[in-house]
């Protein structure tokens, strides 16, 4: 609760902090001209010809109570604006997180056991991949998919093709991230004890790997992953944005642009929600990935 | 009364080819088959769906009277009319009017109304229609921006009988016709018009070639085909429905991503269309490219003159010698931007272009400044009078201004810095950008405003424009403040009679230019790119939206 009402009060006066007055938005756009009264009553009807502080009272009752209010510029409710577009952005950071996870186990495992030279390709190839900055991986895959080869859309589609190159220009610098931790715990783990007495056992190499050290060397990739659902949202503004996908981050964007104060403190408040909640979900992983015998805090076995 | 010097669009040949060129755009797209009936060996052939891809924010609400800018006139062109329409030559022609007349004293119009016109919802076109739409254009309720501003000298309206309407005025207004050519003007169901404000605004109902059928918003619009459509305008190159089953209506706000879906065949229409893709377009087969320059004003760099260092003619002058635009320009717009010397756009016939009073002269910028008291420069080059450096405040805004043109407003920089001028650019958005003017916080500042005819000029350079709206919105952006032209933008505005019109429009764009205010860019810029399967497809010469009635896919 502590972080949702931080969230909101943040939002709330950095939006309005920046210059710009959100009624002139509501009704002007470029080459129109407003005239007083309709700027009057758009003040009334909005509540905007109120101190700044009552303002953000008000707003701060209505989220107590569930309501997320009504969108300045969008003529509708925040709720179901931003549940709307909840699905498409969340689709999207899920499959981004799981193909960055593949692409990373694959990379880390290929890597890890194998040599310097492989071990250096695997790392050059991360630090690159982590170096890549989503617009421009987006409009490079856009030319090379879509234009040179014409094999997938360049915006998103109803069907399920439109969705493959956003997920990848997602996944590419994440992957690169969870790869460096991965398979630098990998290491480690390989080298630890208890996969020598593995082996002792006769386990063989593969088995040694994906049986035992890869639940050491997920660890640390899995707290991440917390992080990383973060990263994606925030990532998805621009991926959204280039690919044309209905979504929360172009919500945002268009939002923040015209200074639409309760779709952005809507949308903070949503996606502060889907992080809670995947940190929560990921210190579960940690718990049922983590081989150690786990102690509570009071020293009881759990 | 042509002065020496003077230009108009007329006698010069290359510009009438210009005026011709871009008039004629509304009917002709280039390298593809003009849309008059049977000029083309293929017959149209019905149905098909085609995919618009809109660069421009998506609307908030599709009833262009509420607000009114130009993204809802683009889509409510599909599905909207207006009483009375332009020819490519600039000429008012029926549209949902039939015929008008006028009262000697241009206080009372009364409008005809055609035949047979019902809206999609079945309510019948009548004289209580047109009514129920001015009412709903002047309710402060609505919202309307352009709507209402356009209709500010209309006091009253009549039902003389079922077909005609009057309109009552408190003074004469020659643009009344132009005004009602524009669609944030257009005549929607009145039945339609009494829902909600919310549910009008999701599908509002017109007498257009289409319906709106379902809008899911940040993501598309559908417009289906209005079967029993009645009511081209003249200039239409076919009669009854259209021949295209629907349109679908998309938003890509990035440039690059909206050339590639063209490219890979998921939209058939772009609009927003960047230099640098027009110019790939040109070289392609499958890709044509439709110029439509919008009505109204000229994208123009207005020079605030209500304080320093603007206040001075002579600065101004010095600061619009300093500028090389034309080079810029044409390594910048690759070929896609002629350059104005107009205030007005040269879609306007009663445009002035003075092309004599814009050279690049850096000599003569110099000169002009020692003279005017900014003979001194600091250390880093810029000039200097009484100790305050010669500061250009310049803020862009980004929604606005293309990635082109804030490149050549940084090219402009450039150069104007070797005269002394330091030009501070600064890139805001649009909420920023408007506070920027409220505040009165510019030194110059470049922004679009569209409108069908000269009378723009007033809006723009009357000294009315300069107190601001509560917002701190204004259209006087020069701040231009002469009783003279205050006067002649009356008269204009007042007098019925086209030559005297024209007259007073001439001598006010004098003021205007010869004053320095303004440093004229190029048309604003209005690329349309389609699939070279699109045949059929012109922007309607009133606000150069594109309109799909007439259009059929050949593929």
């Amino acid at each position: 609760m502590l972080v949702l009402w931080a969230v909101a009060t943040v939002t709330f006066f950095a939006v309005r902090l920046i210059p710009g007055d959100p009624a002139e938005a509501i009704l002007g756009g470029p080459g129109s001209q407003t005239s007083p009264e309709a700027l009057a009553a758009v003040r009334a009807e909005y509540g905007l010809d109120q101190p700044v502080l009552l303002q953000y009272l008000s707003q701060l009752g209505r989220l107590a109570t569930g309501d997320l209010g009504r969108s300045y510029a969008l003529n509708m409710d925040v709720g179901p604006l931003v549940f709307s577009q909840l699905g498409g952005t969340l689709i999207l950071a899920l499959l981004a997180l799981t193909v960055a996870w593949l692409i990373a186990l694959l990379l880390a495992t290929w890597s890890t056991g194998r040599g310097r030279l492989a071990r250096q390709i695997g790392s050059g190839l991360e630090i690159v991949a982590a170096a890549l900055p989503h617009f421009w991986l987006a409009t490079t895959l856009i030319v090379v998919f879509s234009v040179w080869w014409g094999v997938l859309p360049p915006i998103s589609t109803m069907d399920a093709r439109g969705l493959v190159l956003p997920v990848i220009t997602l996944a590419i610098p994440l992957a690169g991230f969870l790869g460096q931790v991965m398979r630098e715990s990998l290491t480690i783990a390989l080298e630890s004890p208890f996969v020598l007495s593995a082996r002792a056992r006769g386990e063989s190499d593969r088995g040694v790997l994906w049986r035992h050290a890869l639940r050491h060397a997920a660890l640390p990739a899995i707290s991440l992953s917390g992080w990383a659902f973060g990263s994606l949202i925030s990532g998805a503004v621009v991926v959204e944005t280039i690919f044309a996908r209905p979504g929360l981050g172009r919500t945002l964007l268009n939002a923040v642009t015209v200074r639409d104060v309760p779709v952005v403190v809507g949308v903070v408040m949503i996606v502060a929600l889907a992080y809670i909640l995947m940190t929560v979900l990921t210190d579960l992983a940690s718990r049922l990935t983590d081989p150690r015998p786990i102690r509570t805090p009071t020293g009881a076995d759990a | 009364m042509p002065r020496q010097g003077t230009v108009r669009f007329a006698p010069r040949p290359v510009t009438l080819a210009l005026v011709a060129a871009t008039a004629a755009v509304g009917l002709v797209l280039t390298g593809c088959t003009s849309a008059s009936p049977g000029g083309d060996a293929s017959t149209p052939a019905s149905g098909g769906t085609l995919t618009y891809a809109s660069g421009d924010a998506e609307p908030t609400c599709l009833d262009p009277h509420v607000g009114g800018n130009y993204p809802q006139a683009l889509v409510a062109s599909q599905f909207l009319e207006s009483l009375v329409s332009l020819n490519a030559d600039g000429d008012v022609i029926p549209w949902l009017a039939d015929s008008w007349t006028v009262s000697p004293d241009g206080l009372s119009w009364e409008f005809t109304l055609r035949d047979g016109v019902s809206f999609t919802d079945g309510t019948p076109l009548d004289a209580a229609a047109v009514q129920a739409n001015v009412a709903h254009l002047q309710d402060p309720a609505t919202g309307s921006s352009t709507g209402y501003l356009a209709l500010a000298k209309v006091t009253g309206t009549e039902a003389v009988s079922d077909s005609v309407v009057r309109l009552t005025l408190a003074e004469p207004d020659s643009a009344l016709l132009e005004s009602l050519s524009q669609p944030w003007l257009a005549i929607q169901s009145p039945t339609a018009l009494e829902r909600s404000q919310d549910e009008n605004c999701a599908a509002p109902v017109g007498t257009g070639p289409f319906i709106v059928d379902s809008w899911v918003k940040q993501n598309a619009i559908t417009l289906v085909r209005n079967d029993d459509y009645t009511s081209p305008p003249q200039d239409a190159a076919h009669e009854g429905a259209a021949y295209l089953e629907s349109i679908v209506w998309r938003f890509i706000p990035d440039s690059a991503s909206r050339y590639a879906a063209l490219q890979a065949g998921e939209v058939d229409v772009i609009d927003n269309a960047q230099p640098d893709t027009i110019s790939q377009a040109e070289s392609s087969e499958s890709i044509v490219h439709l110029d439509a320059p919008r009505p109204g004003a000229s994208n123009r760099i207005e020079l605030n003159s209500g304080k320093a260092p603007f206040n001075d003619a002579a600065v101004r002058e010095a600061f619009i010698r300093s500028a090389n635009v034309d080079d810029a320009v044409t390594a910048l717009f690759q070929g896609s931007a002629e350059r104005s010397y107009s205030a007005l756009s040269s879609v306007e016939p009663l445009g002035t272009s003075r092309p004599d009073l814009f050279d690049y002269d850096p000599d003569a910028a110099a000169d002009l400044l020692d003279a005017a008291g900014w003979s001194e420069t600091d250390a880093d080059g810029y000039r200097v009078k009484d100790g305050v450096r010669l500061t250009v405040v310049f803020p862009v805004s980004t929604n606005q201004s293309i990635p082109a043109e804030q490149s050549l407003f940084e090219q402009i920089q450039a150069t104007a810095k070797e005269t002394g001028f330091d030009v501070q650019l600064s890139r805001l958005d649009l909420a920023s950008w408007y506070t920027a003017l409220g505040s009165n916080d510019y030194d110059a500042v470049s922004a679009p405003y569209t409108k069908v005819g000269p009378d723009v000029l007033r809006i723009l350079f009357d000294s009315a424009g300069i107190v601001p709206a509560p917002s701190g919105y204004f259209a006087n952006h020069a701040q231009l403040n002469d009783p003279e032209l205050d006067a002649l933008l009356a008269q204009a505005n007042a007098t019925n009679d086209a030559d005297t019109r024209a007259a007073l429009y001439a001598d006010a764009q004098d003021i205007v230019l010869e004053g320095f205010y303004i440093l004229p860019l190029y048309d604003q810029q209005n690329h349309f790119l389609l699939s070279s399967a699109v045949e059929g497809a012109r922007a309607l010469p009133t606000v150069s939206t594109p309109t799909f009635y007439d259009t059929w896919l050949n593929r």
